[in-house]
């Protein structure tokens, strides 16, 4: 069996590089910049399908629309399945 | 009949026999020398990895069964892919659990790929039978390996479908060759050409779509796999999901069916894995959803995207499987509730996770953008507009599960101020092998492409095209800007430990009360129908024994006038019958 935890275990209060505001904020910048450029990317032509499948494919920002609404549905409504399907951690351990 | 010496040489050119043989001979060793047992695994697995490219493209192993001639080994441009990635699959999990000291675990971890790759080289339906139950024994044994009572009886759950899905191929094969007569492993389809569906066509896909957890046959992934041990799951969750993808692949290429059961695959496990506290159950409902993508590459005729998508998920959910693990093994946790700060002080480990989870949330750069797109587009073609949304919709559930939550909630998320050690060098190196070829193949898909089933259709097809990159550009960053917002608004649900119900629930709760109460009357039924006989027995018994025993009638000493009196009625009754008759 191998497990080889125990001893570097310690509370830990120490912030991380993560863990600061600035880094936070800087993430969040940089992601809102970069979205923003591949939403831009979809005008030039260059960047668009020649012979696009579908109708929708011809809106510059059907993927980012698409991405970011498709996400937050997945959140925001799969998070109320844990009501019909969550049960107590030790659930089966009572019942086998 | 195949003479002895000729079977043996056939048998020791087949790869999966040189690495069985390599798992067997390893386990031989005595555990002082423990240590020699993964360099002499990975001895032969070079061994079986150059015998499968010395050998080429072609059919060997040809074997004569009660009249029936088999093709035991057959290496064609679909079956070398997935035996090439088995190869480099198995051989960085025995790299991982270097130090694993435990003799069946090590022998399971190389014996059961080598099962799988046997059954990939199968030429005949025979030898694949024959791989597919020793498949599933030799796994077994990885999930009982912690020994306890809750993995003992997940094993035996496990087991058990894995036997239903032999069973339901061996009745396949019967029917297949009650209507062809013919044993080969080779396109079979659903329908016949009229159209109708084929009873063994429907069972054959039943056993593999068992194996491939299709919706609803899914749950023994989540049921058994999480509860192996820390190097266990990641060989469990190579192997068997994706033999049956390459049997599906080879049975049933442009099934329609399998288009809208691989979308169906892709989605629900993104809301099993969203409110999934178990971090190795959030991977394993990816497995799900993954094999769901290959499943409707196949159901396309996609084959390239199957085969491509397989080798690519093999080694970026490998990679995160191991990068979990590595931190399960510092910590002695999966759950998300229990992790988070842990890249204070994993940082490696971290990092080679976010590749992990870059690639297969298809990133441009990663193996997963290279791979996933022959799929997409596949749906594209043939203009199935809801397919194609379907696939893309499962994307960003894809970059939600496995791209986002499993390295946040490990890694940073709340700090749980555990401060663990870094994962040992063998882990790192076996992390960073697959991070080096998700970037690798990644920015080079060329060697990957020049492998695939159908290299003639790979000829036209530029994933680095601008609108491929912006496209997905656009999907990921804009899903990834959605989290970050959600998250700085506290929108996005905080984990909770719980238990949550799938359909295992139905076998391991009403199921197994329905047993219980089955067998409960049959020993009502029983006690009652044997006390029935006993008591009849027991009343014929003492009758005899009224009439016979030493008190009974039959053994008085009767006296001489009660005698005397019955001889002169009988004389007299004769008397009368003489007189009157």
């Amino acid at each position: 069996m191998m497990s080889a935890h125990g001893p570097d275990h310690h509370g830990g209060d120490d912030k991380g590089w993560a863990d600061s505001k600035a880094f936070r904020r800087g993430f969040l910048a940089v992601l809102i910049l970069v979205a923003l450029i591949a939403a831009a990317l979809g005008f030039i032509p260059a960047f668009q399908k020649e012979h696009p499948h579908f109708d929708v494919e011809k809106i510059p920002v059907f993927f980012a629309l698409y991405g970011f609404v498709m996400f937050a549905l997945i959140v925001l409504i799969g998070q109320h399945l844990r009501k019909i399907v969550g049960r107590d951690e030790r659930y089966y351990d009572e019942r086998e | 009949m195949t003479s002895a010496s000729s079977l043996i040489s056939v048998l020791f050119a087949n790869p999966a026999v040189i690495l069985f043989v390599g798992a067997a001979l390893a386990a031989l060793f005595p555990d002082s020398r423990a240590g020699l047992r993964r360099p002499l695994m990975l001895v032969f697995i070079f061994f079986s990895g150059s015998q499968l490219y010395r050998l080429g493209l072609g059919e060997y192993g040809a074997l004569s069964l009660f009249g029936e001639s088999l093709v035991t080994l057959r290496v064609d441009r679909l079956a070398r892919i997935f035996a090439t990635v088995f190869h480099i699959a198995a051989a960085l999990n025995i790299v991982y659990a270097w130090n694993e000291r435990d003799r069946a675990q090590t022998f399971a971890s190389l014996a059961y790929p080598a099962a799988a790759l046997g059954g990939v080289l199968a030429g005949d339906l025979i030898t694949l039978f024959i791989w597919w139950e020793i498949a599933a024994i030799t796994s077994v044994f990885l999930v009982w390996a912690p020994g306890t009572r809750a993995t003992f009886l997940s094993g035996m759950r496990y087991l058990a479908i894995q036997i239903l899905s032999g069973v339901l191929l061996l009745a396949g094969i019967a029917l297949i060759w009650g209507e062809t007569g013919s044993l080969a492993f080779s396109e079979i389809g659903l329908r016949d050409p009229s159209g109708a569906v084929k009873l063994s066509g429907l069972v054959l896909l039943l056993a593999f779509g068992i194996k491939a957890a299709f919706p609803l046959l899914h749950n023994w992934v989540q049921d058994a796999y999480p509860k192996s041990t820390i190097s266990g799951t990641i060989v469990l969750s190579i192997f068997t999901t994706k033999l049956a993808v390459y049997s599906l692949a080879r049975a049933f290429p442009g099934t329609e069916e399998l288009i809208y059961i691989g979308v169906v695959m892709t989605f629900f496990p993104i809301f099993f894995a969203l409110i999934e506290n178990d971090l190795r159950k959030v991977l394993c409902y990816s497995i799900n959803n993954q094999v769901g993508f290959m499943v409707c590459a196949i159901g396309l005729g996609a084959i390239n995207g199957a085969a491509g998508y397989a080798f690519g998920n093999i080694i970026f959910e490998g990679l995160l499987f191991m990068a979990l693990s590595a931190v399960m093994y510092r910590t002695g946790t999966s759950k998300a509730t229990e992790l988070g700060g842990i890249y204070k002080t994993m940082p490696l480990t971290m990092i080679m996770c976010v590749v992990g989870a870059l690639s297969i949330s298809a990133f441009p750069g990663t193996l997963g953008f290279v791979t996933k797109g022959l799929i997409i587009d596949g749906a594209a073609e043939q203009h199935l507009f809801f397919v194609w949304l379907a696939l893309l919709f499962a994307s960003a559930g894809v970059l939600e599960h496995a791209g986002i939550k499993i390295p946040y909630f490990t890694f940073f998320a709340h700090d749980s101020g555990k401060r663990p050690k870094e994962a040992p060098w063998h882990m790192q190196a076996a992390m960073a092998i697959s991070a080096i070829l998700c970037i690798g193949v990644g920015f080079y898909p060329d060697p990957l492409y020049a492998l695939m089933p159908d290299p003639a259709a790979m000829a036209d097809y530029h994933p680095y095209s601008l609108y491929h990159i912006a496209e997905q550009a656009q999907l990921l960053l804009w899903a990834v800007l959605a989290f970050a917002l959600l998250v700085v608004f506290k929108l996005y649900p905080a984990e909770v430990p719980s238990t949550n119900l799938d359909t295992d629930w139905l076998y391991r709760v009403p199921g197994r009360a329905i047993l219980r109460w089955a067998a409960g009357v049959t020993g009502v039924l029983w006690d009652y129908c044997w006390k029935l006989y006993t008591e009849r027995v027991d009343v014929f018994r003492s009758r005899i024994y009224a009439v016979h025993g030493p008190e009974g009638r039959l053994a008085r000493s009767w006296p001489i006038g009660s005698m005397a009196l019955w001889t002169a009625v009988v004389l007299g009754a004769v008397l009368a019958i003489a007189f009157f008759g």
